[in-house]
């Protein structure tokens, strides 16, 4: 008895060893973060900092231009923090109230959401310091705007599709999350283009939410009701795309119909270098990221520099593959 | 005679407004009723199917596991690094093994530490997320290969393969939950854990049972999603427990343990799965879909709350 109660009891001492390492290592990784910021925040001061919160660093897009920021950064010799707003506009203020408190010289915003954001705006321009939002807009004006007009994009995909189907024939849109800015603008555009067309028909606009295994389904789906009569896919963007182009290529009907998307990404890239999508419209986000930071440094050399730059959107097809590895 | 229909009535609640909603959906549109179509559907929801099965067991010992979405994510990622060389074998079992990682630690600090797994899977909800992340660099992992791929659009004798995938887990789980020692301790323990203990149930090892297979069986949806979206997202999955959950609420299993089996979750999960696609099929806007989708949700499981209460009434009288 006494040895079975020992075993036990040595059984969850065990345990609590393991627990307690797991915890310590955890700790301890904690510990490495914060020493790493601090360290960070000491040097700034005697340096230019720039603080940059971005809307979400699990996005492809967002991390190329963090990229292309850092990078930037680098040959300028700046100091850039970045901080990951991670969708929530809430944390995006709170990361731009601790920009002002550590005094940074410009603050970069790649907003979360248009008004929702917006007291960031107010906020670093009360406190004196410029603020340069990238990408996308907020409903009170920064210092600067770097990005690009969405409704271009829209613009471009449809004006592609109506020239490949000779200003004829039946589409689908596939939208982005419903009410994002991104998928109203692009609705938009493409749009305008519609009514330039009166002989291209919508037969269906649905969102999937910017995904691709919902894409896929909703493809499907489509498929089934409308067959043979789909000539052309516009997808708001390329995760989208890639999905209705998974759905068509197993009914075998991705010959007979159009499908392309927004953004470029390395995946909708490959499959228009291998013929498979048809085209797809081009964000820069490198240009994006490393005019921000153009743009913050002239500000800090009291410069003259631009308060709107728009990078425009390129089209993407098989012949132009090349130029974007 | 009139026990018996009420008695039938309820245990078929569920079914019956499934056919009801083919018979509407058939009605309103001439491609629904299809062979095609219903293969469709069946692959559509075997994902969310296979994720439903999985959390079936964890609800039914009382508890929730929110992390399966990320889990999916985590081991779709895993998977697709891992069959960006050849072979198939090793990417299924990697992501597998990264689901069974993930439920064995909520299992353990459940039932171990004592925690409310709320809060256990809600932090391994951003845990996995986070490792999928880090993973794959923030970037979906593309260039699997084409074996790989066929998990998620080949098919056998006509049956698409992630529709065999649900099949064969299901059946497995119908077999654990009710024909085994295991099973029956499930439902022992969801009911009252008290009781079970006292009855010399080992309640540590049955939620550990229940927590890893839910995770295994979410490694296994990641590995489905990945070969069919072909690329490892790490971004993938995000809400898919509430569906999974919904899907077994749906069909029948309470949220509070010991009542609920396989057989209800999978018409949950079909029933999902025939609103998103009849909807789409009769190109309801989607604004629209999203009230329609809740209002039957809501409906079915007020329905089958309804006639189980008159059911229990009748017995009793």
């Amino acid at each position: 008895m006494a040895n079975f109660s020992n075993a036990k009891i040595d059984r969850v001492m065990k345990i609590k060893i393991v627990l307690f390492l797991v915890v310590i290592s955890m700790v301890c990784s904690v510990c490495i973060g914060c020493k790493k910021s601090e360290v960070e925040l000491y040097d700034n001061k005697k340096q230019i900092t720039i603080g940059a919160t971005l809307l979400n660093m699990s996005s492809e897009f967002i991390v190329m231009l963090n990229n292309a920021m850092q990078e930037k950064a680098k040959e300028s010799g700046i100091k850039l923090i970045v901080n990951d707003a991670q969708r929530n506009p809430e944390k995006q203020v709170q990361q731009v109230e601790s920009f002002i408190a550590q005094s940074v010289d410009v603050i970069i915003l790649n907003p979360c959401e248009v008004d929702a954001s917006s007291p960031a705006v107010v906020k670093a321009k009360k406190a004196g310091i410029p603020i340069i939002n990238v990408n996308s807009e907020t409903r009170d004006e920064p210092t600067a705007f770097v990005g690009s007009r969405d409704e271009e994009s829209g613009k471009i995909a449809l004006e592609y599709i109506a020239k490949r189907l000779n200003g004829k024939g039946n589409i689908v849109i596939m939208q982005g999350f419903m009410g994002q800015a991104a998928q109203i603008k692009r609705d938009e555009g493409a749009k305008e283009v519609l009514k330039k067309y009166p002989e291209i028909k919508v037969l269906a606009q649905q969102t999937a939410e910017w995904d691709r295994a919902k894409a896929i389904s909703l493809m499907e789906n489509w498929i089934q009701s409308y067959g043979n009569k789909i000539n052309a896919v516009f997808a708001q963007n390329d995760e989208m795309a890639m999905g209705a182009l998974l759905a068509l290529e197993q009914a075998k009907m991705k010959n007979s119909v159009i499908v392309v998307g927004i953004d470029a990404i390395a995946d909708a890239l490959k499959a228009v270098k291998d013929g498979r999508l048809d085209a797809t419209v081009f964000q820069d986000a490198k240009a994006q990221g490393r005019t921000a930071i153009e743009i913050a440094l002239k500000m800090i050399k009291k410069e003259q520099y631009q308060k709107e730059t728009y990078i425009p959107f390129r089209l993407v097809t098989k012949d132009n593959i090349e130029e974007f590895k | 005679m009139k026990f018996k229909f009420s008695e039938n009535l309820a245990r078929y609640g569920l079914v019956i407004i499934l056919v009801l909603l083919c018979v509407v959906l058939s009605l309103a549109s001439e491609n629904f009723f299809t062979v095609q179509n219903l293969l469709i559907v069946a692959r559509q929801i075997s994902i969310n199917g296979i994720l439903a099965v999985g959390v079936t067991y964890v609800l039914l010992t009382g508890g929730v596991d929110l992390s399966l979405g990320s889990v999916v994510a985590l081991s779709g990622v895993v998977a697709a690094l891992s069959a960006r060389q050849q072979g198939v074998i090793i990417p299924i079992f990697t992501g597998i093994f990264a689901g069974v990682l993930c439920g064995f630690i909520n299992g353990f600090v459940v039932a171990k530490g004592r925690v409310a797994p709320f809060i256990v899977t809600l932090g391994m909800m951003t845990i996995a997320r986070g490792f999928a992340l880090v993973i794959s660099g923030g970037k979906p992992v593309s260039g699997l290969n084409s074996r790989f791929i066929s998990i998620g659009s080949g098919d056998l004798f006509g049956i698409p393969n992630p529709v065999l995938i649900l099949l064969a887990i299901a059946l497995l789980s119908a077999v654990i939950l009710k024909y085994t020692g295991t099973g029956r301790h499930i439902y022992a323990v969801g009911d009252s854990e008290l009781a079970a203990r006292v009855c010399g149930i080992n309640v540590v090892r049955i939620k550990l049972f229940a927590y890893t297979i839910c995770g295994a069986f979410a490694g296994l949806a990641g590995v489905v999603l990945a070969a069919r979206i072909t690329t490892g997202q790490p971004n993938a999955g995000i809400a898919y427990e509430l569906d999974a959950i919904a899907a077994a609420v749906i069909g029948g299993t309470s949220l509070s343990g010991g009542v609920g089996g396989v057989g209800g979750t999978i018409l949950g999960a079909l029933l999902m799965g025939l609103i998103n696609n009849g909807l789409d099929l009769l190109n309801i806007s989607s604004y629209y879909q999203q009230i329609i989708k809740g209002l039957i949700i809501v409906g079915a499981v007020w329905m089958d709350c309804a006639t189980n209460k008159w059911r229990i009434f009748q017995m009793q009288k």
